[in-house]
């Protein structure tokens, strides 16, 4: 199953807010979906489940025009809401209807759902008596109880306690193991880096970088070593300006070229008394000031 | 469609678990069950009562320099008030006066010549028709003795007076007076339900928006769905609400139908022929949808609670002003003037203003089939516009936007639709 846009544009009035969007995601893998704030994530997320047409472009399905009446899709907005007045049980049935749920099924799924994350004594009270992150994993049910095909998440963990967290993070995997396309969008790096396996940029409405997330690491020049050691000093004037201490303490060490990388790397081993050295490998949220680092445009 | 009926369903729920509505609706029930159980009511208990009370009455003084003159005035003003103890009185001005103000006599009528009188009440009542009834007798008096002066008999001055005019009425088109009161009924219901209502739908939306609830919905459902969903099922609610009020009265009004019956308002009201009922619910049915659907375009516009009572303004004006004008005219008793005639075609006042005319003039049948198949285009453009105005107003936040820049939004959108 593999979920691609291809082309996509589209504008509001004068403002255009997406142009020539284009990136896969596929069943069984978890897929990042980056970018500050207003890059236009939430329009393509909006695009890609037909809640308004592109202006131009197309959202395929294993390569044919996706067929709305037969891919589900399970949604968890990030401005989160649903009816506060009224009870969750009666509002989760409504949604899962709507999906096109049978009345009996949807009931069936919800239970195992409230169950599965400890929500089930909220079942039959108004969604306003709970706290906020309670309130979130009642709208986590809204997107998975009717068992989607594609689930997409915006800020899944923003608000959720550790504990919570957890859980969710084991509903996450276990949506990916059954094969489903699971699509985030956050701005917690930490959780991307460890659930996606590719991942697109967007910046000002373009595609800045997509690919596998482990490519994107490897494809980085590997001139950089990270050293750990409890002696920095005598490396520090061994190796000169080209040293430079990181945040975390670990000593930085930028080579000429990646081929001395080997030679370095012994000769640190030799001479110095280190814990660790290895190749520098950029973080995720190095990638993403990178690419998505210059301010957006205000119209 | 199938979305439609969950919509529709989840909305209906709403309604009937408002405890608001449940309990105005039954207010409405009760209140109508005693007004018409009143009569029998209160025949129970005069007939209980009249055995053992007399009832007081009031006293109305006379006084007349000629006692011949106080005789007569007396005898025949208490032929003419029947509701209260004629007495002649010989006291001054002065102690009339005091016993009216204190209580003892509630008027008096003081001669001061054939055909002059002062009269003398404590409080005058905006119903007191006491003078008039004074009037009318002194002046018959005054002519019959003119006639008896002049050589007739008294018989013969008696027929004169009494002389009866035969007439008959035949009415060729309606009858306003049977008309009036249940047309008077059917537009201030509609007045009204349409204001209620059609806040209830843009209040509901504007929650939904408000409370994001919209971004899921927007997600799980078409918008067309949604909107025809919401409208028709606040329609249900609000006929299901009339009928159930109108139809208790109309209940209790057939269970003390023979106490009624002499109550020729009250009984035209629930005298209504099947053909004008039939156009009763058909322009009721269209008036109100057309009103709720743009109710619900305009609350989906708007990003907050508070912004929905400005949103709607224009609308309620819109409204408002076809009620005045379709009210003005029928209490004018002309409802075919032309400014009736063209609202009876433009589809916001025509449920209104066509009704009247065919419950209270004579319509030509091609007129009212076009303003019908008027409205009924009217109501499906307009509702299936509304569904569009929704899908592009609901993801819109901030402040509402102008109706020029939706319109300009709602057109883009078709342009990439086709």
């Amino acid at each position: 199953m593999i979920l691609e846009l291809r082309n996509i544009e589209k504008s509001f009035g004068d403002k255009q807010v997406l142009t020539g969007v284009s990136f896969k995601a596929e069943g069984g893998k978890a897929f990042g979906l980056l970018g500050r704030n207003g890059a236009g994530k939430t329009t393509s997320i909006r695009i890609l489940m037909n809640v308004f047409p592109a202006n131009g472009g197309e959202v395929l399905m294993d390569g044919k025009p996706i067929d709305y009446d037969k891919v589900g899709f399970g949604y968890l907005p990030e401005e989160r809401g649903l009816y506060p007045k009224k009870i969750i049980i009666d509002q989760l049935i409504y949604f899962a209807e709507l999906k096109g749920m049978s009345r009996r099924k949807a009931i069936e799924s919800i239970d195992y759902w409230l169950e599965r994350l400890g929500m089930m004594e909220y079942r039959n009270k108004r969604l306003d008596t709970l706290s906020k992150g309670n309130q979130q994993k009642i709208q986590l049910v809204t997107a998975l109880a009717h068992d989607p095909e594609i689930v997409i998440l915006d800020e899944p963990f923003s608000g959720l306690d550790p504990v919570n967290a957890m859980l969710l993070k084991d509903v996450v995997k276990e949506q990916i193991a059954k094969s489903k396309i699971v699509l985030f969008s956050s701005h917690q790096m930490s959780y991307i880096e460890e659930f996606c396996d590719s991942i697109a940029i967007l910046n000002n409405g373009r595609v800045a970088l997509h690919g596998d997330l482990h490519d994107i690491k490897r494809d980085y020049p590997r001139d950089r070593l990270v050293v750990r050691t409890e002696k920095p000093d005598a490396i520090k004037a061994d190796f000169g300006a080209a040293c430079t201490v990181g945040e975390n303490g670990a000593l930085m060490i930028q080579l000429r070229s990646a081929d001395e990388k080997k030679a370095v790397m012994s000769r640190l081993a030799e001479k110095y008394d280190i814990d660790e050295v290895k190749v520098f490998e950029p973080s995720l949220n190095d990638i993403f000031v990178e690419y998505a680092g210059d301010a957006p445009k205000e119209d | 469609m199938k979305q439609f009926e969950k919509i529709l369903k989840f909305e209906l729920k709403y309604y009937f678990k408002n405890k608001v509505f449940v309990g105005i609706t039954i207010f409405f029930m009760v209140a109508i069950a005693v007004v018409m159980f009143l009569p029998r009511a209160l025949e129970m208990f005069k007939s209980d009562d009249t055995a053992d009370t007399t009832e007081e009455v009031s006293v109305m003084l006379v006084k007349a320099d000629d006692s011949a003159q106080a005789d007569m005035v007396k005898e025949i003003f208490a032929a003419s008030f029947e509701d209260y103890d004629v007495q002649i009185t010989d006291a001054d001005t002065e102690a009339i006066k005091d016993e009216i103000v204190s209580g003892e006599a509630e008027c008096a009528f003081v001669m001061t010549g054939p055909t002059s009188y002062v009269y003398y009440v404590n409080n005058l009542s905006m119903y007191d028709m006491n003078t008039q009834i004074a009037d009318e007798v002194l002046g018959q008096i005054y002519q019959m003795n003119a006639m008896i002066n002049g050589g007739m008999t008294q018989q013969q001055a008696a027929e004169v007076m009494n002389i009866k005019i035969e007439s008959e009425i035949e009415n060729l088109g309606k009858n306003q007076m049977e008309n009036f009161l249940y047309t008077y009924i059917m537009i201030f219901a509609l007045y009204v339900v349409i204001l209620l209502y059609g806040q209830m739908v843009a209040t509901n939306v504007a929650t939904e928006k408000s409370s994001r609830a919209m971004e899921l919905l927007i997600t799980s459902a078409k918008p067309t769905a949604m909107m025809f969903g919401k409208v028709i099922a606040s329609c249900l609610a609000g006929f299901i609400q009339i009928i159930a009020i109108f139809g208790s009265a109309l209940i209790f009004y057939n269970l003390n139908k023979s106490y009624w019956e002499s109550n020729m308002m009250v009984g035209s009201a629930f005298n209504i022929p099947p053909e004008l009922l039939f156009y009763m619910l058909l322009f009721f049915v269209l008036g109100f949808l057309i009103y709720a659907f743009m109710f619900g375009a305009v609350g989906s516009t708007a990003s907050k609670l508070e912004d929905i009572n400005t949103s709607v303004m224009p609308l309620t004006m819109l409204f408002v002003v076809a009620f005045v004008v379709v009210m003005t005219s029928m209490s004018s008793g002309n409802v075919d003037t032309i400014v009736m005639k063209v609202c009876s075609f433009i589809p916001f006042t025509s449920p209104m203003s066509m009704f009247t005319r065919i419950a209270m003039s004579t319509v030509p049948w091609y007129e009212i089939v076009i303003s019908i198949v008027i409205l009924i285009a009217s109501t499906i453009g307009i509702g299936v516009l509304a569904a569009r105005i929704y899908r592009v107003g609901v993801l819109l936040y901030g402040t509402p936007p102008k109706i020029g820049a939706i319109i300009k939004a709602v057109m883009a959108a078709d342009r990439k639709n086709n």
